[in-house]
């Protein structure tokens, strides 16, 4: 069944954009598992630019907040998280540099998607759920609106250590710009048409 | 079949318990698994529920040290069994995937078991249920798409189609229309007695689970239709237990139970696609037949009957999870306006009914009906997964909106 496009236009509350956005990330690990060859190939470099610029942007936009506003936010909370990232990074660069054919990049990638899950539902639950109880919704609507930008800016390719809304703004630019313009000669972009990203 | 729990030997009671260990059992993949893989296990949760509760209350009336006793010992090991199974269900799913998991349960189990009751009367009553888990089902995952963002496709397959059934908003009846007429435990059949007590279990851990994490979430429609339905379930429970002969003993209820579980622990066992799953089917089964020796050990001391007499001497067809599309489809074009009047069903709405309606919906729509218009008011439409063809009902063929 079709789905109207303008219902995910609506989607003015960050949490609401970031679930969303968790959600095509698990379809698009599906979509990597079941294509061969080619379209495997090219179902990667979707999901690899999705959580690239998913994650940049949360760590630019979402988490310094949540570290401001929530309790224990400056105790661990926010560092779990960017822990997890580091970590989830760190596998999708690896598997960039593997033949998505072979038996090695599968198992990778399958730790990959437990580990993106596992974090995403961490997120949702420990971060996401008490932003909204902390922060009011013209707040959680510009920080949607931030999220939308950092995406279009964001590096398209995972580069671990850069967790932080500093590193990210600094490294940010060139990178992404170099990321960017690597793509576009490798033909590798992978943008999806989905209107949620 | 040639397998009898009642003759096959069991793992001896004291080598059945776990450690910490042996406990901690592995969930099974969030997105990869057989849809029926999780109802199973779903199933066996709340059958291993019932066991604990069951020898709870029986615990609570009886006098006698030495079974009370028995009844702890084997009690301890039905509760590491209950967490043996549920917990193979993995941490990520939120308490939405998991009810959508859980109503699926109920349209498939009900469904089949409908399909392969010997009793018109019971057969009845089962037919009357199902119509409305469906419809359960379908307002969750018209839920689930708005706040998770996420399409309950991905949780059911597309083994159990998504549409409205008998509509929640009419499921809300008086209380005493929900008690039916109990079979006879002479002259029932044995696998009717197994049925009936399979679905209560089901649909008390339904009931439970709303009650316990319906208000987990923080969206106001979220709350308020784990409320609405939670009651459902309410009705449920009482439906399918007033099935029950009140004048089972206590004994030949423990037999039934234990009895039960062997059956369905064998049954599952036979159709398990993961391996990992189907080798705690095996164990458990193992460990119940032990149970269910014991429990027939105390009837024939205190009933002076022998299992055979409550259970029957052959283990039933076994219990399968498969799709109930066409049946459900008959029904859909058959039932839909049934409703409950003392033990039996009627197609008006009478007074008891309509005084009911007026008094829970205070005059606005419940629930149930406001999740819908909020899906269509942000998609367009309804969310369905309709694999043979418009509903049977012309009332409820899907509309879209001309947006």
């Amino acid at each position: 069944m079709a789905q109207a496009p303008q219902a995910m236009a609506e989607q003015v509350d960050v949490v609401d954009l970031l679930t969303a956005q968790h959600s095509l990330i698990r379809d698009l690990f599906e979509e990597v598992k079941t294509a061969q060859g080619e379209a495997r190939e090219e179902a990667f470099h979707r999901l690899r630019r999705m959580l690239a610029v998913h994650e940049t942007a949360e760590e630019e936009v979402v988490h310094p907040i949540a570290r401001h506003v929530l309790d224990g936010g400056d105790d661990g909370l926010v560092d779990d998280r960017l822990a997890e990232e580091n970590e989830a990074k760190k596998m999708l660069g690896e598997l960039e540099g593997m033949q998505p054919g072979k038996p090695d990049f599968m198992e990778l990638l399958d730790r990959l998607r437990m580990a993106v899950l596992a974090h995403a539902r961490s997120e949702e639950r420990y971060e996401f759920m008490k932003l909204r109880d902390k922060t009011d919704p013209s707040t959680l609507r510009a920080m949607a609106a931030s999220v939308k930008v950092a995406e279009a800016f964001a590096p398209t390719h995972p580069h671990a250590g850069v967790e932080s809304a500093t590193a990210n703004l600094v490294a940010g630019p060139i990178t992404a710009l170099v990321d960017r313009v690597r793509d576009a000669v490798r033909g590798t972009s992978g943008t999806t048409d989905d209107p949620r990203s | 079949m040639t397998f009898n729990p009642l003759t096959e030997k069991g793992i001896p009671l004291e080598r059945q318990l776990r450690n910490w260990r042996e406990l901690d059992v592995t969930p099974v993949d969030p997105d990869e698994t057989d849809p029926y893989t999780k109802c199973r296990i779903i199933t066996m949760n709340g059958i291993e529920v019932e066991a604990a509760l069951f020898s709870h209350h029986f615990a609570r009336i009886c006098p006698d040290r030495e079974v009370k006793e028995q009844l702890a010992r084997t009690r301890y090991i039905e509760q590491q069994q209950q967490k043996a199974v549920n917990w193979l269900l993995p941490g990520t799913a939120s308490v939405l995937e998991t009810t959508i998991s859980y109503e699926q349960v109920a349209v498939d189990l009900t469904g089949w078991v409908a399909r392969n009751e010997p009793d018109p009367y019971l057969r009845q009553a089962y037919e009357f249920g199902v119509l409305e888990d469906f419809d359960h089902l379908y307002r969750y995952a018209n839920l689930y798409e708005i706040i998770e963002h996420r399409r309950a496709e991905k949780i059911v397959g597309r083994l159990t189609e998504v549409m409205p059934g008998r509509p929640t908003i009419v499921e809300h009846r008086d209380p005493v229309d929900n008690l039916r007429d109990p079979y006879d435990r002479n002259a029932a059949a044995p696998i009717s007695k197994l049925h009936a007590l399979t679905l209560v279990a089901a649909e008390q851990q339904t009931m439970n689970f709303y009650m316990t994490t319906g208000n987990m979430y923080m969206e106001p429609i979220a709350r308020q239709l784990y409320q609405e339905i939670g009651l459902i379930e309410e009705e449920h429970v009482t439906h399918y237990e007033s099935l029950m002969d009140p004048g089972e003993t206590w004994w030949e209820r423990l037999v039934t139970h234990e009895y039960n579980e062997c059956y369905l622990y064998y049954s599952f066992m036979r159709q398990e696609s993961d391996p990992k799953v189907r080798a705690i089917w095996e164990l458990h089964l193992n460990m119940e037949l032990e149970h269910l020796r014991i429990a027939a050990d105390l009837m024939r001391r205190h009933d002076g009957r022998e299992p055979e007499e409550v259970v029957g001497r052959e283990l039933p067809q076994a219990l399968t999870f498969e799709p109930n599309k066409a049946f459900l489809r008959e029904l859909l074009a058959t039932q839909m306006d049934l409703t409950t009047l003392g033990a039996g069903y009627v197609r008006e709405q009478h007074e008891r009914f309509q005084r009911m309606q007026e008094q829970i919906h205070g005059g606005e729509k419940p629930p149930s009906e406001r999740v819908i218009d909020l899906h269509r008011e942000k998609f367009g439409a309804d969310y369905r997964i309709e694999t043979e063809g418009r509903h049977p009902d012309p009332r409820l063929r899907q509309e879209v909106s001309g947006r």
